[in-house]
């Protein structure tokens, strides 16, 4: 895949301290769209489609607000907690921006963990983006696809 | 595969630089006056520069939590004269209402002829004030309690409840200032020094700082005092919920009000946490529920664990809030909400409060959001 120059756009405002302190990319050596056409290929092999992905983060997420910030356990397989600060985060493509929320669940089978913002959500779900190696809120798809039981 | 995204990188550096370089000589916008407050305050400045640093660098200050890239949308300002239409980067911020307002951010607009707009008039009391870290305690495992104790001869006249904006200096990999607004949990007749509550949040500027960067007899600047989050001064009796770092207002309410030795309404708090490690200030909230009759305090955990040996109040805040609304509060008194959370808690206590009897706009809140 080629970079775009949204993409281009979108990987300036991804280095640390332009929107997040620590950034989008980590210490990930491959730019936006060698990332996003990595982390497709694994979905596509798998036959797991992202909609379904955001699908189950969003369901959790919604489970685990009722915890009102607390961890709550959601049957069959998790806890849920759901943290909300102050201020807001925008996209690095520029469309949009989310609250500062981010929602921890842990498979309580495993006691693995995923944390994902809701602007984490919205650059799977918009972009197939799941950030660079060593990014903070970098997760594998499968860590996704594990923890999540798709 | 990468050389295009570098050279269209460099083409675009160029290109903003030469901009930059043209707009210097071609674009001297001289002198503009800002009428505030239909000619209250009339600032004549130097043009081309963004509306909030200038109002700043004339000591008003906007609320920014970005410094003024744009990208916290806080800085909102009512224009009233006309400067064109709103710019991409500001639509992202704005709701339909606000458009039409013509609300602008004040960081996205560049000063280039006469402008009008309205400011609070609280924010001409705002002022950058600079200290030293005095302290920088752990309360809970992701919690600090941070003091800030004034430079010498500098004091601080704030309400209980109001915010200030901590100003975070570059650091590590982050190459910008950048401002986060904190409510002060300490009271205000401490007008030497300020304290906050601050939770660690993964990844965040301010809190990463606070928590991994910050030591204490550093020095440390804050902008302020914000906000419209404070007591009424009514006979209403008060229910107060907050947990985590959301307790910092109420406890610089809570201190305020016994100081003034309000003792003619009853003031219960509701701190709601998941376990006995995410409980703090405990003792000093008990001991202040002795001292003073008309308060209580109701701590309750909503999962706590065996070892807690936990003997208080469980369940989740709005269910023990509502049961002790039902069965505790006295039903013949008004009664008002004062709430400090995130937006799901808040709603979640607000439909509890309104069920047992707070009008709506008799409950008050800061919510994180």
């Amino acid at each position: 895949m080629k970079m775009t120059p949204e993409m281009v756009r979108a990987q300036e405002r991804m280095a640390p301290g332009v929107i997040t302190a620590q950034g989008f990319l980590g210490n990930d050596p491959r730019n936006v769209a060698e990332i996003i056409a990595e982390d497709e290929r694994y979905f596509a092999l798998y036959e797991i489609q992202i909609d379904r992905l955001v699908a189950k983060m969003r369901e959790l997420q919604d489970a685990g607000r009722a915890g009102l910030g607390e961890a709550i356990t959601v049957a069959p397989y998790w806890e849920v907690r759901v943290n909300e600060a102050r201020g807001v985060l925008p996209c690095p493509f520029s469309d949009g921006v989310y609250g500062k929320i981010n929602t921890i669940v842990t498979d309580k089978q495993s006691g693995r963990e995923l944390v994902f913002s809701d602007l984490t959500t919205h650059l799977i779900e918009a972009h197939h983006f799941f950030q660079g190696q060593g990014s903070p809120f970098r997760h594998e798809p499968e860590d996704y696809v594990l923890i999540l039981h798709l | 595969m990468w050389i295009a995204p570098v050279v269209i990188s460099a083409i675009s550096a160029v290109l903003a630089i030469a901009i930059a370089i043209i707009d210097g000589f071609v674009n001297n916008y001289g002198e503009v006056t800002i009428s505030i407050n239909e000619g209250q305050k009339k600032l004549t400045v130097k043009g081309g520069s963004p509306l909030l640093s200038t109002l700043s660098s004339k000591g008003i200050y906007v609320p920014s939590a970005c410094g003024g890239k744009g990208s916290c949308g806080a800085c909102k300002v009512k224009v009233l004269s006309d400067i064109g239409p709103h710019l991409p980067t500001e639509l992202p911020y704005m709701s339909p209402e606000e458009i039409k307002n013509n609300i602008r951010l004040s960081c996205q607009v560049k000063l280039k002829s006469d402008i009008q707009i309205r400011l609070p008039e609280e924010l001409f009391s705002v002022r950058q004030l600079n200290g030293l870290v005095e302290g920088l305690k752990e309360v809970t495992y992701d919690i600090k309690e941070l003091t800030v104790r004034l430079a010498k001869n500098t004091t601080v006249d704030f309400k209980a409840g109001q915010y200030m904006q901590l100003v975070i200096p570059p650091y590590g990999d982050i190459k910008e200032s950048a401002q986060r607004a904190y409510s002060i949990s300490s009271k205000p007749s401490e007008k030497e020094k300020l304290e906050f509550l601050i939770r660690l949040v993964p990844n965040g500027i301010a809190t990463t700082y606070v928590h991994r960067v910050l030591k204490e007899k550093q020095s440390m600047s804050v902008v302020g005092p914000f906000g419209d989050f404070y007591v009424r001064e009514t006979d209403a009796d008060m229910f107060c919920v907050a947990g985590g770092s959301g307790m910092a207002p109420i406890r610089s309410i809570l201190l305020d009000m016994y100081e003034k030795k309000i003792r003619h309404r009853a003031i219960w708090y509701f701190f709601g946490a998941r376990s006995r490690r995410d409980l703090f200030y405990l003792e000093e909230l008990k001991q202040l529920e002795a001292q003073w009759p008309c308060f209580h305090f109701v701590p309750a955990l909503s999962e706590p664990l065996p070892d807690d040996r936990w003997e208080g109040e469980t369940g989740l805040i709005t269910q023990v809030l509502d049961s002790y609304m039902k069965s505790e509060a006295d039903p013949t008194k008004s009664r008002e909400g004062y709430l400090c959370g995130s937006p799901g808690m808040i709603g979640a206590c607000v439909k509890v409060m309104m069920a047992n009897g707070i009008p709506e706009e008799k409950i008050y809140y800061d919510k994180f959001a």
